[in-house]
């Protein structure tokens, strides 16, 4: 025991002290709530802005595109949130509208937008982003009159789509008006209404915020993922340049191989620990602020963190990180350089990351064949389950099965580690092959 | 003196490779044991069974010093032929580090440390990173690792290779004066000269199996008196075509000819006064090298001219 702790000791102090290890403490949480606050900035600020000169054929129309920007704001962060939830995959964020309204009612536009069009490709500063064109008898219900929007990209879609609505909002309310009805009327008419998404859990609470549901437990999911895949990678270059600088020899004759596989697994558990756990102070200083941030992009942070989550989050972070950590000391242990180790164990990772891809569907069906497959599988069970107890109301038998099939999980494949690992580490040269993996297991 | 360590019968089997077949010999307390045997003749096998890196296929290691408490393991000294030191850690730290994983973690052990660092002319290097070492030193920090913790038997497997000359000298006293303070030692090596010059007692290790196995003295006086070492100045060439030489070791400036049942080395000398210049003409047991190769044939036996 005093063996193991040596080893503990020694791999903790280690990697406390190098520099990368305190940069990446420090610096992680400013990258993580720059991605988390990043939402909100594009929302309250958007992404620069866009020069737009619209040419009106009616001359009607000055007014739609008075205020451009105000009605931007609630469809900014609906597609926000469609963003991070993985339904948009380009930064198809809003942008703040630069109208140029020029009233060319009887002119011909055709003649009139060349000018326009040359300016698209300035270079000086009466660059224009795009040219909208709506021609004179758009207001007529029994035209066949078509809008059209210049630009450069074709992929501008987004402000295509918001240009069209101010505009056909505002010729439908001309169009009302030509039917006498009055103003009023049309506003209190065309009022939109909200809508919400609500969880209904079995025990009857309601729950509001599926967005919000959406967006964190990706985020936990993160969290509990990657410091497992981090500090995999960790032991498994410890163990690789242990062995290419032939320390391992005399560590293996001075204790058994499971003390020091569980000493080097113990003590990088610890400088993870060390490590998330100076992120959570971090992270309650800067809280105040996220949740405002979260608040103002419409997220209820309170009621998510449900004080539940962290027990399952502690529980579903050590089976994952013992799981994932004895493939990775396998793969260190027989191989011979660091490149090596890499080569061998990207396929297994993507494997072993495979509910990580099959997020979005898991979350969006956590009762799915799907995800309770996944949930109640070897090596696949921590996460999945852990991403299920966010988002729905699993049974407690399907908990209580995944920890039971993620112990045994453990159980085998430290088993396996220590085996392989006293073979392992000694062999120098080639790589064994699947079936020599096999013998050693049978043999050592 | 007594057995300090037993092993009886030992096999490993890697594969269809036997490294180990069947071996047993014992080290008696307060000696030199050397363990010879060309490269991959089963030496490093045989002492990672001993140190408990392996177990054994069959067979048995036995302890037969006194128990003092300590587990086996902890009150052996191992300096492995893989040799290697963690670059970043501090030497004092690192030091101690071996200590620990030998169970020894007191105040005694931060003594010892300095101790045996100006022992070394360490001292003023204690707070450096082991990188930022000389390859000389860093080896002497390993050797310094493997005596740390007061073992009582201490196995060196192959200690020439890849120490400098100046430390080879070093560990070569070092070893006849631990023995001298009690402590057994186990000394692997390919190399008989080293053996010749430091072992009480060997071990020789071919393809496995041991073939011989006894006190320096008495293998060498039973192999009886009929080999000529010859020192010269010229070209010995011609040596080996002599009649009745049965095989010759011809070095650059020195031969070793093994004679035939009743040779007479007179004519030997006759023959070699009108072509060499003779500076030494000896008739004496065979090397270690040559009863080896008497024993398990001709093959392949790297020439060991370095430790000469």
């Amino acid at each position: 025991m005093n063996k193991m702790f040596a080893v503990f000791k020694r791999e903790y102090l280690q990697a406390v002290r190098r520099k990368i290890f305190v940069i990446m403490t420090f610096l992680f949480p400013f990258l993580m709530s720059g991605i988390m606050l990043l939402p909100g900035l594009l929302i309250s600020r958007g992404m620069g802005e866009k020069r737009i000169a619209v040419l009106d054929g009616t001359g009607k129309l000055r007014e739609a595109f008075a205020r451009p920007n105000e009605n931007a704001r609630p469809d900014a962060k609906k597609e926000a949130q469609e963003t991070l939830r993985g339904r948009r995959s380009g930064p198809e964020l809003p942008s703040q509208l630069n109208i140029d309204y020029q009233d060319k009612q009887g002119a011909n536009l055709d003649a009139e937008a060349k000018p326009y069009f040359a300016r698209l490709a300035s270079k000086k500063s009466d660059k224009l982003d795009g040219i909208f064109v709506i021609p004179a008898n758009s207001v007529d219900p029994k035209s066949d009159a078509q809008l059209t929007y210049y630009s450069r990209s074709s992929t501008d879609v987004v402000t295509q789509e918001r240009l069209s609505r101010l505009t056909n909002k505002y010729i439908q309310r001309l169009r009302f008006a030509a039917n006498g009805i009055s103003p009023e009327t049309i506003a209190s008419l065309t009022t939109e209404v909200p809508i919400e998404g609500v969880q209904l859990s079995s025990s009857g609470e309601q729950k509001k915020g599926g967005e919000a549901n959406l967006f964190m437990a990706f985020i936990f999911a993160a969290l509990l993922i990657l410091p497992s895949f981090i500090y995999g990678n960790e032991i498994m270059r410890g163990i690789v340049q242990e062995k290419s600088e032939r320390v391992v020899e005399v560590l293996v004759s001075s204790m058994t191989p499971e003390q020091l596989l569980g000493g080097k697994i113990l003590g990088v558990a610890a400088v993870g620990l060390t490590q998330i756990s100076v992120w959570i102070i971090m992270g309650s200083l800067v809280a105040g602020y996220g949740a405002a941030t979260a608040a103002m992009a419409g997220f209820n942070i309170g009621q998510f963190l449900r004080p539940m989550i962290f027990v399952w989050f502690f529980i579903f972070f050590l089976l994952a990180y013992l799981t994932y950590v004895c493939i990775y000391a396998i793969a260190g242990s027989v191989c011979n350089s660091e490149r090596e180790a890499q080569q061998m164990i990207a396929p297994i990772t993507m494997i072993m990351m495979l509910p990580w891809f099959l997020m979005f569907p898991i979350i969006m069906n956590p009762d799915s064949t799907l995800a309770v497959g996944f949930s109640l599988s070897p090596v696949f069970a921590p996460i999945t389950m852990f991403v299920r107890t966010l988002v729905s109301e699993v049974p407690p038998w399907h908990i209580a099965v995944a920890i039971g099939v993620s112990l045994v999980t453990i159980a085998v494949f430290i088993w396996m580690t220590a085996k392989i690992f006293r073979v392992g580490i000694l062999s120098y040269g080639k790589r064994p092959t699947l079936p020599e993996l096999w013998r050693w297991l049978k043999v050592a | 003196m007594a057995d300090i360590l037993a092993v009886r019968g030992v096999r490993k089997t890697f594969g269809d490779v036997r490294a180990v077949d069947g071996v047993s010999f014992t080290v008696r307390r307060g000696t030199i044991t050397g363990l010879l045997g060309r490269n991959g003749a089963g030496k490093t096998t045989t002492i990672r069974m001993i140190t408990g890196i392996f177990m054994p296929d069959s067979g048995e290691i036995v302890w037969l010093g006194d128990d003092n408490g300590l587990p086996f393991r902890d009150r052996i000294g191992y300096l492995p032929e893989e040799r290697g030191l963690y670059k970043q850690m501090k030497v004092v730290e690192h030091l101690f580090f071996l200590a620990e994983i030998k169970g020894r973690r007191n105040a005694d052990v931060k003594q010892s440390i300095d101790k045996w660092l100006e022992r070394f002319e360490l001292t003023d290097k204690r707070d450096s990173k082991v990188e930022e070492l000389s390859k000389g030193n860093q080896q002497k920090v390993q050797l310094i690792g493997t005596l740390l913790h007061d073992p009582d038997l201490i196995i060196l497997d192959e200690p020439q290779s890849g120490l400098d000359p100046v430390n080879m000298v070093l560990v070569r006293k070092l070893l006849t004066e631990l023995r001298g303070e009690g402590k057994t030692i186990l000394l692997s090596t390919h190399m008989m000269g080293e053996a010749e010059r430091m072992a009480d007692e060997i071990v020789l290790i071919h393809r496995g199996q041991v073939v011989l196995e006894g006190s320096l003295d008495a293998v060498r006086s039973s192999a009886g008196k009929n080999t000529l070492h010859i020192d010269f100045d010229g070209d010995g060439g011609f040596l080996q075509h002599l009649p009745n030489v049965r095989r010759a070791a011809i070095g650059h400036n020195s031969a070793e000819l093994s004679l035939v049942e009743g040779a007479d080395p007179q004519l030997i000398l006759q023959e070699s006064i009108g072509r060499l210049r003779i500076r030494r003409f000896e008739l004496a047991s065979p090397s270690l090298e040559e009863i080896f190769i008497e024993k398990v044939g001709t093959e392949t036996l790297q020439h060991d001219e370095v430790t000469r």
